[in-house]
């Protein structure tokens, strides 16, 4: 077992390997801390997603653009990939949830969805992406097939938002209790609540807490 | 003397005195009504030489904008490079028409058409310019558009992969780039040939929102550049437009000569014309979905005005004209710029 300066060390090396999108550094690091034996789980917590929330800050600053943010997640996915098997799941709570994600039908806005997406998978939620254009049936399809706790609407145009609110009906009259989360530009919280959505958010980072509330809710039940 | 919409419209652009503030456009402005005028069906005018050119005049026609402009959607150049379009024929929704199939990986992926000029839509849009041009070339500005080599780009591959891939392996990206801009060339000239009155270089994938300045200047500039020049040698007039809060890179869009230059609502006009000076012709920059297609007659004066105010030389949307808009709106806009005394007055 090495020393807690050694495993901050490590820490340091993968947030700061994911904020320079150098996925050499995050990958040699992740490696160290499997092999000296430290926690796979607390390497995820406060390395990576650590390193994830600088950059979100960074590009909400405008020092960081898209191409940088997914070059960052890159370098993310390549320390995910290594301590994810290596997670030690007993006793440690349930895994967080499973959300199905897409873009709307006519709608080939993609950008904000993947960031989105991106933040779900950090934080431990197992995603469905369906990608952009995406049909209602689709959605309504892979949330039966997948048991999905939330589907997770994006729209960027006001045309398409519109959409949103058929796939709303159809999704709760299939499943009643499936939790439902809209996103995109044009939509606000009002409109939200209006198409009877059961959660919202302007940017990815609070997706993801609004998420967890809703897997709270829902486990509640 | 008064001067046709034509003229006043291309005076503008090129920077000569008018006799009012023109009310025109470089990007699509098909509305509902004006389909309804004509029974046509959105999901099919981009694919009917005549239901095209009928769609576009009709805005003219019942609204008095100065300009005509095809074609509506985004895909024209990606098609001709093979891609295949969905305009969702079965939709009870407008949706716009998208592009299936992001078949490049590399350059070699794309195989530029022989004829330019006679692949996949090209020709469609060439018969409607021409239609337009012999109806009402003499009165209104026929106009034209093509997107950017980045933006096209985003339309035949997968967006990740080319900004991961402009990062990691610029050369690798260039050489696409280059390619579409030789195939957007080729697009450009042929709407030129069949007689367009200006052309708008619409490289709205390139915006802030996504692409930093330092990328911009690296990657996007000097494909613009090469286009601008191209299509500018043949003499018809080229607005160059870029979406988003383009300030950080106005100096760099105004640097490539094209005529005009047109920046969106998210973009501080004002600033602009500060940074720029009174010489460069600038477009813009009214928020199309909120001024325009939501907002009441007094909002759109008052938007109109303060574009006016903030330095445009006329008022464009910083998009397409949404089709729910209404052609009252659509009026105001056009009496309200009639109203206003131009910035470069010759009245
Ligand atoms: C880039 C872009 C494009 C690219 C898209 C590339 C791609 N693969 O995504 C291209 C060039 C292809 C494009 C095409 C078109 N576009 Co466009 N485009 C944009 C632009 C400039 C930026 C969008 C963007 O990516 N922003 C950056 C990302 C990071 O932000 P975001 O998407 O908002 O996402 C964040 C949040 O919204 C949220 N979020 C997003 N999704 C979700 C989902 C959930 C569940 C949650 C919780 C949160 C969430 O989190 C994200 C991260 O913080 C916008 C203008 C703008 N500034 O919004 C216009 C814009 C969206 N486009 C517009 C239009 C009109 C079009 C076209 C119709 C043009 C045409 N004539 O064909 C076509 C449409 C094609 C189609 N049918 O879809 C209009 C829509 C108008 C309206 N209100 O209806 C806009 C607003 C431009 C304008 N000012 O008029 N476009």
């Amino acid at each position: 077992m090495g020393s807690d300066e050694r495993k901050q060390e490590l820490f340091g090396k993968m947030k700061e390997g994911v904020i320079e999108y150098d996925e050499d550094q995050v990958v040699e690091a992740a490696n160290a801390l499997v092999d000296e034996g430290f926690d796979a789980y607390e390497g995820i917590m406060d390395g990576l997603a650590a390193g994830m929330e600088v950059v979100g800050e960074l590009f909400d600053s405008q020092e960081y653009f898209v191409p940088e943010v997914l070059m960052c997640a890159d370098a993310l996915y390549a320390g995910l990939d290594i301590l994810r098997p290596k997670v030690d799941m007993a006793g440690r709570e349930a895994v967080k949830g499973e959300v199905v994600i897409g873009v709307v039908e006519g709608d080939v806005h993609d950008i904000g969805k993947n960031l989105v997406k991106m933040m779900f998978e950090v934080a431990g939620f197992t995603v469905h992406d369906l990608g952009a254009d995406v049909p209602i049936d689709e959605f309504v399809e892979k949330q039966i097939n997948t048991n999905s706790d939330i589907v997770a609407l994006s729209a960027m145009m006001t045309t398409t938002m519109m959409g949103m609110k058929k796939a709303i009906v159809k999704l709760k009259e299939k499943n009643p209790d499936v939790m439902i989360m809209l996103g995109g530009a044009p939509v606000t919280g009002e409109i939200a609540d209006m198409f009877g959505a059961d959660g919202y958010s302007e940017n990815a980072s609070n997706a993801v807490s609004e998420a967890i509330k809703m897997v709270a809710a829902l486990r509640k039940m | 003397m008064t001067m046709t919409h034509k003229e006043r419209v291309l005076k503008t652009i090129k920077g000569e005195p008018v006799d009012k503030m023109p009310a025109f456009t470089g990007f699509g402005a098909v509305l509902v009504e004006g389909l309804e005028k004509y029974d046509l069906r959105f999901a099919h005018v981009h694919l009917d030489a005549d239901e095209m050119a009928k769609a576009a005049a009709a805005t003219s026609e019942m609204a008095g904008l100065e300009s005509i402009v095809v074609p509506f959607d985004m895909g024209v150049e990606a098609e001709a490079l093979g891609a295949t379009l969905n305009t969702y024929p079965h939709s009870e929704d407008l949706l716009y028409p998208t592009l299936r199939d992001k078949f490049v990986h590399t350059a070699d992926d794309i195989k530029l058409p022989e004829d330019i000029a006679n692949a996949g839509r090209v020709p469609l849009v060439v018969e409607a310019i021409k239609k337009l041009k012999a109806q009402y070339g003499e009165e209104y500005a026929v106009a034209s558009w093509v997107l950017g080599p980045f933006t096209l780009a985003g339309q035949v591959m997968d967006l990740n992969e080319l900004l991961k891939m402009s990062f990691k392996e610029p050369e690798k990206a260039e050489a696409i780039l280059d390619k579409l801009s030789d195939m957007i060339i080729g697009v450009g000239k042929a709407y030129i040939a069949a007689g367009a009155d200006f052309l708008s270089l619409r490289e709205m994938g390139a915006t802030s929102d996504v692409l930093s300045p330092r990328a911009y200047k690296k990657q996007i500039k000097g494909f613009s550049q090469r286009i601008v020049d191209e299509l500018k040698a043949t003499g018809v007039p080229v607005v160059y437009h870029i979406c988003g809060d383009t300030n950080m890179i106005i100096e760099d869009m105004a640097a490539l000569g094209a005529d005009a230059v047109s920046v969106d609502q998210k973009n501080d006009l004002k600033a602009s014309r500060e940074k720029l000076g009174d010489d460069v012709v600038l477009l813009g920059n009214v928020n199309p979905w909120d001024v325009f297609t939501q907002g009441s007659k007094e909002d759109v004066e008052r938007e109109v005005k303060a574009s006016v105010d903030a330095g445009a030389d006329a008022v464009w949307p910083g998009c397409d004209i949404w089709p729910s808009t209404s052609t009252d709106n659509i009026k105001t806009w056009v009496e309200t710029s009639h109203g206003l005394t131009p910035r470069r007055n010759g009245a």
